[in-house]
């Protein structure tokens, strides 16, 4: 099952991709991702490990070629103008590594401003201090999480147009983590920007994230802004008849199911008051509806106890 | 939320210029434990040249065409410019936004700046040397050719007849250290951007080729080096040769000669050639340049299949 998001108005969306397909050997990252960033949205990539998140990041940044299908960013395509389209992006890859361990943070940081004409000192400067960056530390003496920050700077000190985060909270302790989110969140006040974040941590994302993507074995099973997401992903509770058995009709809109004999849970997508004449129609009783959180609503789409 | 959404004008990517400036300044960062290191080694080398002038009186003499150093540094120089740089896979150099292949070989080409600036150094270091130790720079040496030969029977080709001559080295030979470093520097470079592991390669390739020769050897083998002798011995000594791009020859030319009596002199087997030096250092500096550009070419952007 997938939602797509409704063409963004007024222009092009800041991310668009169709069928963008990638195989390393016999494994399928991606498999036909049509994925749709509207302009200015905060878009949250979810998946499990290896659902091809920072493969998608990749293809966008020119970093590698799709097998298949064809990529935008900023209306600029990927393959054709890679410089230009990284020119846009703050990438914060997913491996919590900078380059040049060798280099001050105050030097690596001189070293990319070199790459961006609309690079901010000023600016970078002041991310450095909020994130607690040391400008004479040595990069390979920086922890996960420090150098986790150094990358976060680097990415936001030009004030890119698009921002690709691939787990940018990792390794970073809790009060850092709200710090590093509510910088975010100043930046994105400020800067005409879009984000597309990866995470496994959506609740951390409860505040910025308006559009939700989740990505299952290569597939974009699901893409919606999400105000949608939470309005027609709910969890019904009904009660069911002796030997009752789920219509095919109701299956296809079911993303988990939980409960034995004849109390079951249901979470299923779809306007509230269809679903519940659906599932009256068959006999079941509803007791209960409940509105789902952002993570909940948007983990329903990876469960794997759906009904089949 | 939402960030606000009036369209932002697109960002320019940087100049050439610049990059290569940047470019410049980061290598040379990189540079400066190499950089360090070979100027210890200067010092001492300083210390045991002064040391054996005053022991024995004898002058340096200022050769720039006979020391093969700025070749090694030149060839080993890839490894430094590119340490702790991944070369392969979604790595941070590939992440700016400068068309890929052009960003390596600017690179390449900052290591290359560098390069030139230490053999400009190093022949100062020897004119100093040289001047310090009243010895000859690029003045006339005495050399003694091999006029003629014959073949004796049972030892091979023996001088029958040397002549004493007088060659001044061409002041163009001042330009060989940095046409030998210049060209094997291309060629590590292009080891270095093609090649997933240049090291474990070379190594391989040095293993493979003693493994050949000493199997040859214990086997016996001698249609191969028959066959593989002709073909090798004009790549490394032959007029357009290695060795014609390293030392104008001086290597191969000069050596031990035997004598019709069984003496065995110093001698020259000829004179280098500024012509023969010029035409292999376009020859194998081209080809290098080639090799550069296939390797940089591995790494250029990802078009679509």
């Amino acid at each position: 099952m997938s939602r797509t998001i409704p063409e963004p108005e007024g222009g092009a969306p800041a991310v668009a991709t169709r069928g963008l397909t990638k195989r390393y050997g016999r494994e399928t990252a991606l498999a036909g991702v049509d994925l749709r960033v509207p302009e200015g949205a905060v878009y949250a990539l979810v998946g499990a490990n290896g659902a091809g998140k920072s493969t998608t990041f990749k293809v966008l940044m020119n970093l590698e070629r799709p097998d298949a299908g064809r990529a935008e960013v900023l209306g600029l395509d990927t393959a054709s103008h890679g410089p230009r389209v990284r020119a846009q992006v703050g990438y914060v890859p997913e491996h919590p590594t900078p380059a040049y361990g060798w280099m001050t943070c105050g030097r690596l940081l001189r070293h990319v401003a070199a790459y961006y004409p609309a690079w901010e000192p000023a600016y970078a400067e002041r991310l450095g201090h909020a994130l607690g960056l040391e400008p004479h530390r040595k990069v390979s003496t920086l922890s996960k999480g420090q150098a986790r920050r150094l990358q976060l700077v680097l990415a936001l000190a030009h004030r890119p147009a698009l921002l690709l985060l691939d787990e940018p909270t990792d390794g970073l302790d809790p009060v850092v983590r709200n710090r590093t989110l509510a910088l975010l969140a100043e930046h994105l006040a400020d800067s005409p920007t879009t984000l597309v974040v990866s995470t496994h941590h959506l609740h951390e994302l409860e505040s910025l994230a308006d559009h939700v993507g989740v990505l299952s074995a290569g597939r974009l099973v699901a893409q919606l802004p999400r105000h949608e997401l939470q309005r027609t992903v709910r969890r019904y509770r009904v009660e069911v008849p002796e030997r009752w058995a789920a219509p095919p009709e109701l299956q296809a809109g079911a993303l988990r199911r939980a409960g034995t004999g004849r109390e079951l849970q249901w979470t299923l997508v779809g306007e509230e008051h269809e679903v519940v004449a659906r599932l009256s129609g068959t006999g079941a009783r509803v007791r209960e509806v409940t509105a789902l959180g952002l993570e909940d609503a948007a983990l329903a789409f990876l469960s794997e106890e759906v009904s089949r | 939320m939402s960030a606000p959404t009036s369209a932002p004008a697109l960002h320019a990517t940087p100049a050439a210029g610049a990059v290569l400036r940047e470019q410049v300044s980061a290598v040379g960062l990189a540079l400066r434990v190499p950089a360090l290191g070979a100027l210890a080694l200067l010092l001492l080398a300083t210390a045991l040249t002064l040391r054996h002038r005053l022991d024995t009186g004898e002058p340096l003499d200022f050769r720039p065409e006979l020391t093969l150093l700025p070749g090694l540094a030149g060839l080993l120089l890839p490894l430094a410019v590119w340490k702790g740089e991944p070369r392969f896979g979604p790595a941070f150099f590939w992440t700016l936004p400068v068309e890929r292949r052009q960003h390596a070989l600017t690179k390449v080409f900052a290591g290359w700046l560098w390069l030139m600036a230490a053999v400009a150094l190093f022949l100062l270091w020897m004119l100093g040397l040289t001047l310090l130790t009243g010895g000859n720079v690029l003045g006339e040496v005495t050399l003694r050719l091999v006029d003629s030969t014959r073949d004796v029977p049972g030892v091979g080709a023996v001088a029958e007849t040397l002549r004493t001559v007088q060659w001044k080295p061409r002041p163009v030979l001042w330009l060989v250290s940095f046409t030998s470093s210049s060209a094997l520097y291309l060629f590590g470079s292009a080891m270095a951007l093609g090649l997933r592991h240049p090291l474990r390669w070379v190594a391989g390739f040095v293993f493979g080729f003693v493994l050949t020769i000493t199997l040859a050897q214990l086997l016996r083998v001698n249609w191969f080096f028959d066959e593989f002798a002709p073909v090798l011995a004009p790549l490394l000594f032959g007029s357009y040769g290695l060795d014609a791009l390293l030392s104008v020859r001086t290597e191969s030319l000069s050596g031990e000669v035997r004598l019709p009596g069984g003496e065995v002199v110093n001698a020259w087997w000829g004179l280098p050639d500024v012509g023969d030096w010029a035409l292999a250092t376009l020859l194998w500096t081209g080809a290098a340049l080639a090799l550069l550009w296939a390797a940089a070419s591995r790494h250029r952007e990802q078009r679509r299949r």
